[in-house]
């Protein structure tokens, strides 16, 4: 259109009444109820008429330095302008948690700015502000967004066309009440799921719906490990979730390796602590396969193959072993590099199998003294309480011995054992500079330098990140990548650790947060996994012999049969007595976008979804879930009600509070769930229907009560206590250690939150640097284990590389080890091995269709391609094109992008359904796999290492061991 | 070479200092700028500051190729250039989000028209080949020239230049929309706004500076005030105190982006570091991945000294010296390194 055209040659008229100025009157002058007026009266009306001619033009001496009309800079003043400023924040899981103001105009949303008031924690570090991103600048685009759902919608179409129907909230309300209550007399109540994740976001909003969902004896589903960002590697060998330093304190090491995590695009907020190591005297290595943001500013970038970073730091770790570099007493007190293990079993050596008293002999480890004695192993599971246990200690009054072969007498007769150590060395060996570069592609002498490096400064770090994290062998690499901490000993002090970050999985606020979710204390926990592969039936789809989509030697199908007979994961709903078990019935989503995110998406389309008779969305816009749902309720954002907000990127926690009130009917979650709780209450009591006594739990699911549950403070015994957001968030803060411990004096509250954001003053012990938080030191994890001795949260006491599960020998897996990536498709057919990446112009789903963030892209899905790749298809850049499988095909945008190896495409993450032509998207091409040795209970008996725990343990959904091939739409592959 | 001399008639120059090796492509700078000044009818097309991957052609398309500013360093005569076409800057894409969403119908949410070209469309790409390709980020803004050729382009002497502070702004009351500025700016930092028909441009976020919003308080511009990793420098180049005079006159490692155009831009930049390159044998290798000619071509040939000033001063702090210029890019006083004292009516 020439109108919106710069080379349009109609230049502005003389004539002032078509002025744009007038016509044109914009949105925002509009909002400041000045619009012309301002503009014509900077000036004065008279004066601008005069100038408005151009034949009286008055002349200027000089434009530089003397000016005189200036009266009109007033305009752009005037923009500047607003009514109320309110902090809030964008409770979405993108590990930010960043403060922001929000700016009102005329009872609108008119933009945000950071808040930049977090206090700093020390003056040699850099500031801890501004922290916020280029999403967060335009979240008020979602608050007057075009796509907002303002009211409750019912759906008159099929699921996902899109078409609906406004009803009213009573209606609403009353639609679900009748179908949960008829759930729960069915005995169907473990039908009726929750997907909520990452409560740090917004730990009220979480509670609401989980809250509700526990009263009714439903199904809470785990989120960290479905997304592939648990990292299998740390309960694995340290027993615990994960748990890592705050950002600011990447600043403190001396060496900083970027290891698989894109920080200058996913961790933007956390970037400088990256960015100005270098000049704080650190060196910065990145660990990518394509040459990413990150790597860009790094001193050294290393560029393994992908999927082979295993490999790679199983050779930096031969190298400090063979060369021995390590951190000798480090690997005696902390590690089971000193326990033996036997030869003919594989198994640990037990107390009980060498008649060595302990506690409990047969869950006690043994080593070997100075003098070649055979010693308990101090903290082995056999020698204290349960798994996390103060009073014990790992402290050691001998000198074990690393280098261990002998034969003990057992009472199945002489077995030869040798210690960790000695098995760990004999598998690094394998690792030589041949085979590590023949793997990788790295150089021979350049992985060996900077392990070398690493081991010789006082404090070395790695940061580690999806990438590594999204492979079927993610816990191998895990392993793999933690050793070289272990073995340099650079853990639990500033400066040093493997920061693992994907997902704002931390949650901070732990007691006060788990009191309000779970207010009954037995909970359904599952799998998000495990559920989405049973009730999908890709179960079935596996066991199909035309599709090959997992490495036959891990029999798959049957190791998932055989961990839900033994209890090890649960799955629900439950089995009936009669050998039975149900369908899903109900499934209620909010703050997330399942169906939209779901690996094998497109068996969650065509077998899971089905299954459910009622899918409800509680949602301030229409996502690809709330699409595909039957009701849709409508949410508050964040800028229009109270929540809480944390992040393992920093130790401080601040609120979400209204800016304006809830846009059209939509409501804070709270409300919502406790409304429907009313409403579920109203009709029991109405029809007098009697408790029902739980399957599992000990307790009864009363519908005559729910809200008088819902809102009672369940600590205190208060009724009506929790009525509103705003007392949720006070209930979390006032039973949390990290801002109301009860060995300080001090406490923070709501109110301190609003004033700035306030650092925690404890740790709970829940985390493992636990007690009064250091306030003038970035929070490192481990030091509960490493400064005060106590047991690390594993079955040996220890860091444990050793795993000597059944499941582990089977597969090779008890130490550390290699393992390629899966290429189980047809590689001829699908040569190119296809990645999807978090990006910066979003998080998740959020923002994919935010129109600032595409103007800033290309308007839709791109599909990234090597320049050589794509010519050889016969695409060029800008190109629309198709990407496909055996599962699917989507379109997209060719971008050329000359930093990624050949043989790879990526599609950064998260695109909507709703944003490809064919209503697929990014994960329709994707199965899912689940790797077995994720699935076990450790030790077997009792599970106190490892044991299914939402978000602890459980299977990772993978994303990445798929391949693709690329085409030109409406072309052949050449 | 000093940088220091204002403009006659310009009592004090306000300055900025970007420092590349911070800058990570996130865009906040970007939608910053556009929340506060071009989110309207209008100025949508506009991005007074963007943010883009180099090599490339950047936002404009192709503005390095066309103009020059002043045909010669005695400014006597102008070297025009073109005014780009509204493909060449990226049309604003609507969006169909309602209909998709909420009103049933079976198309999927994509832009209007199909996009050609857009404020960001090179993201991340740069030039070479893998794993010996580079890129790096670039943010433009207003260059707030000494010698502004666009002023001299307007026939109406409607582009000026403030005396207090040097900023160069375009009267919207004087401003006829001939575009003369458009074409007469050789970074292309003056758009066209369509609804107005007048010439627009960054203001350097003058009202925020002068601490004119509800509040009173001094804010320094949005592209700055939201840089998440503080790459920005705001203050006066004509104070030595600041660090800005400190990084330009004394370190020397801040340096004007196309110095060649003769208008004398007080917007400097630290120019980026990189890794070495890879061999064949997958060795890195201490060699330059940013060829420095390209390096030279947009920062002129101080750029090695520049380069090698930090890389030395990098040593000295790693060796355990102290090194003023790394305490000064390391960015633990905002106060310091925004310098809105200056802006402070006397």
């Amino acid at each position: 259109m020439s109108k919106t055209d710069p080379h349009d040659t109609t230049d502005r008229t003389d004539d002032a009444n078509s002025s744009g100025s007038e016509g044109g009157l914009d949105r925002r002058r509009f909002l400041q109820g000045t619009g012309l007026a301002a503009l014509a009266g900077a000036s004065g009306l008279g004066a601008a008429s005069e100038l408005l001619n151009f034949g009286g033009l008055e002349t200027v001496d000089d434009p530089i330095g003397n000016y005189p009309y200036r009266e009109w800079e007033d305009l752009y003043r005037e923009e500047w302008d607003w009514d109320s400023v309110a902090r809030s924040t964008h409770g979405i899981n993108c590990t930010g948690s960043c403060s922001w103001n929000v700016y009102v105009k005329n009872g609108q949303v008119w933009r945000e700015e950071q808040a930049s008031d977090y206090p700093d924690i020390n003056p040699d570090l850099p500031t801890n502000n501004p922290r916020g991103c280029q999403n967060g600048a335009c979240f008020s685009d979602y608050v007057n967004a075009d796509h907002r759902v303002k009211y409750p919608l019912r759906r008159t179409g099929e699921r996902g066309e899109g078409k609906w129907e406004r009803i009213s909230w009573d209606e609403a309300l009353e639609e679900i009440a009748e179908h949960v209550i008829e759930k729960v007399q069915e005995g169907e109540y473990d039908g009726i799921d929750s997907y909520t994740p990452i409560p740090a976001m917004s730990p009220v909003s979480f509670a609401s719906g989980t809250r509700f969902v526990n009263l009714l004896g439903g199904v809470s589903h785990s989120f960290y490990d479905w997304y592939c960002d648990l990292p299998p590697g740390q309960p694995l060998t340290w027993g615990h979730q994960t748990d890592n330093a705050e950002s600011s304190d990447w600043y403190n090491a001396d060496y900083l390796i970027a290891w698989g995590s894109n920080i200058n695009m996913t961790r933007i907020p956390d970037a400088k602590y990256f960015t100005e190591s270098r000049y704080g005297g650190a060196k910065t290595v990145g660990v990518f396969s394509d040459y990413s943001a990150t790597a860009i500013h790094t001193d050294e970038w290393l560029s393994p193959d992908y999927g082979t970073d295993a490999a790679l730091a199983l050779g930096m770790a031969r190298v400090i072993v063979e060369e021995e570099l390590y951190d000798e007493a480090h690997l005696k007190e902390q590690t089971d590099m000193p326990i033996l293990v036997r030869e003919d079993t594989g198994k640990f050596l037990r107390a009980d199998d060498v008649g060595i008293d302990a506690d409990d002999p047969e869950h006690a480890m043994v080593m070997v003294d100075a003098d070649d004695n055979l010693r308990v192993a101090p903290g082995s599971l056999g020698t204290r309480e349960g798994k996390l246990d103060f009073e014990s200690s790992i402290e050691i009054d001998f000198d074990p011995q690393l280098d261990v072969e002998t034969t003990v007498a057992t009472a199945d007769g002489d077995v030869h054992v040798r210690s960790v150590w000695n098995n760990l060395r004999d598998r690094l060996a394998e690792y030589t500079p041949e085979r590590v570069h023949e793997e990788t592609g790295v150089g021979r002498e350049t992985h060996q330098r900077i392990a070398r490096e690493f081991a010789d400064v006082d404090r070395g770090k790695i940061v580690h990140g999806k990438g590594v994290n999204a492979w079927y062998h993610n816990d191998l690499g895990n392993r793999a990548l933690q050793l070289l901490l272990t073995l340099t000993g650079n853990l639990g002090e500033n400066g040093t650790g493997f920061d693992h970050y994907v997902g704002q999985e931390k949650i901070w606020l732990f007691r006060g947060w788990q009191n309000l979710s779970f207010p009954t204390g037995d909970v359904r926990g599952m799998p998000t996994t495990l559920w989405t592969y049973y009730h999908a039936d890709i179960l079935d789809v596996l066991e199909d012999d035309d599709q090959e989509w997992v490495p036959d030697e891990y029999d798959t199908a049957e190791r998932i049969r055989e961990s839900i007979d033994e209890g090890w994961m649960p799955m629900h709903p439950e089995e009936r007595e009669d050998g039975t078990r149900p369908d899903p019935n109900t499934m209620f989503i909010w703050r997330a976008n399942y169906f939209g995110q779901a690996k094998g998406g497109r068996f969650v389309e065509e077998n899971l979804w089905p299954k459910l008779d009622l899918v409800v969305d509680i949602n301030f816009r229409m996502d690809t879930t709330a699409l595909y749902s039957d009701i849709v309720l409508p949410a508050a954002t964040w800028y229009e009600k109270y929540d809480l907000n944390v992040t393992d990127m920093h130790t401080y926690v601040h609120p979400c509070t209204p800016a304006i009130e809830p846009m059209g009917e939509s409501k804070p979650d709270w409300e919502i769930f406790r409304l429907l709780a009313e409403k579920v209450q109203e009709i029991a009591q109405e029809r007098g229907i009697d408790p029902i006594p739980d399957r599992s739990f000990d307790r009864e699911i009363d519908l005559q009560s729910i809200h008088d549950d819902y809102v009672r403070d369940w600590l205190t015994g208060e009724e009506g206590a929790l009525d509103d957001g705003l007392a949720a968030a006070e209930f979390i803060l006032e039973n949390s250690d990290e801002t109301n411990p009860d060995y300080l004096d001090e406490q923070i509250t709501f109110e301190d939150t609003v004033e700035h954001p306030q650092r925690f003053l404890g740790v709970d012990p829940h985390w493992t640097s636990s007690g009064e938080l250091d306030q003038d030191n970035p929070y490192v994890p481990w030091q509960d284990h490493i400064e005060d001795k106590v047991p690390w949260r594993t079955y040996t006491g220890r860091q444990q590389y050793y795993i000597d599960h059944d499941w582990f020998l089977d597969f090779g897996e008890e130490l550390p080890t290699f393992k390629e990536p899966l290429e189980t498709q047809d590689t001829d057919e699908y040569p190119l091995e296809y990645i999807q990446p978090h990006n910066r112009l979003g998080v998740h789903s959020t923002w994919r269709d935010d129109p600032k963030a595409l103007r800033l892209q290309r308007g839709g899905p791109m599909v990234w391609l090597h320049p050589e790749d794509a010519k050889e298809r016969g695409i060029e850049d800008g190109d629309t094109v198709v990407m496909h499988n055996e599962l699917g095909e989507i379109e997209g945008t060719a971008k050329y992008y000359p930093s990624m190896p050949r043989g790879t495409t990526m599609q950064y993450f998260a695109w909507e359904r709703y944003q490809y032509p064919n209503r697929q998207n990014f994960n329709t091409l994707l199965p899912m796999r689940m790797k077995p040795t994720q699935l076990i209970q450790y030790p077997e008996e009792n599970g106190e290492h490892l044991h299914f725990f939402p978000n602890f343990w459980g299977p990772t959904g993978v994303n990445n061991d798929t391949h693709v091939e690329v085409r030109p739409k409406g072309g052949d592959s050449q | 070479m000093s940088y220091t001399e204002t403009a006659d008639g310009v009592d004090n120059q306000i300055a900025m200092v970007l420092d590349l090796n911070k800058c990570i492509g996130c865009q906040t700078c970007t939608i910053a700028c556009k929340t506060n000044w071009t989110d309207e009818p209008g100025r949508e097309y506009m991005y007074w500051n963007n943010v883009e991957t180099k090599p490339g052609q950047g936002y404009p398309r192709g503005w390095e190729d066309v103009g020059d500013g002043w045909a010669s360093e005695d400014r006597t005569e102008r070297s025009p250039g073109e005014i780009p076409s509204i493909e060449g800057y990226g049309r604003h894409w609507e969006f169909n989000h309602e209909e998709v969403l909420l009103e049933g119908s079976d198309e999927h949410i994509a832009p209007a028209e199909d996009p050609e070209w857009g404020v960001n469309w090179e993201e991340d790409e740069g030039a070479g080949q893998y794993p010996n390709s580079y890129y790096f980020y670039l943010p433009r803004l207003c260059n707030h020239c000494t010698h502004p050729s666009c002023v001299e382009a307007c026939p109406r002497q409607a582009v000026y230049k403030r005396s207090e502070d040097g900023i160069v702004l375009v009267d919207q009351e004087r401003c006829r929309g001939y575009r003369h500025c458009v074409e007469g700016c050789p970074y292309h930092k003056i758009y066209f706004n369509m609804e107005e028909k007048t010439a627009e441009k960054c203001i350097f976020c003058y009202p925020r500076i002068e601490g004119n919003g509800p509040d009173g308080e001094q804010h320094a511009p949005a592209c700055a005030d939201s840089c998440v990793t503080m790459l920005r420098y705001v203050g006066r180049l004509d104070d030595p105190t600041g660090p800005i005079h400190k990084l330009v006159e004394e370190w020397e490692v801040a340096l004007p982006l196309h110095a060649e155009y003769h208008t004398d831009p007080n917007v400097f930049y630290v120019p980026p570091m990189s890794p070495g390159q890879h061999t064949e044998e997958g060795e890195t290798v201490d060699a330059d991945r940013i060829p420095p000619t390209y390096l030279e071509e947009l920062f002129g040939p101080d750029v090695h000294d520049a380069l090698d000033t930090l890389e030395r001063e990098r040593e000295r702090v790693r060796v355990g010296e102290d090194s003023e210029l790394m305490e000064i890019l390391t960015t633990n006083d905002r106060e310091n390194q925004y310098q809105m004292e200056v802006f402070a009516d006397d």
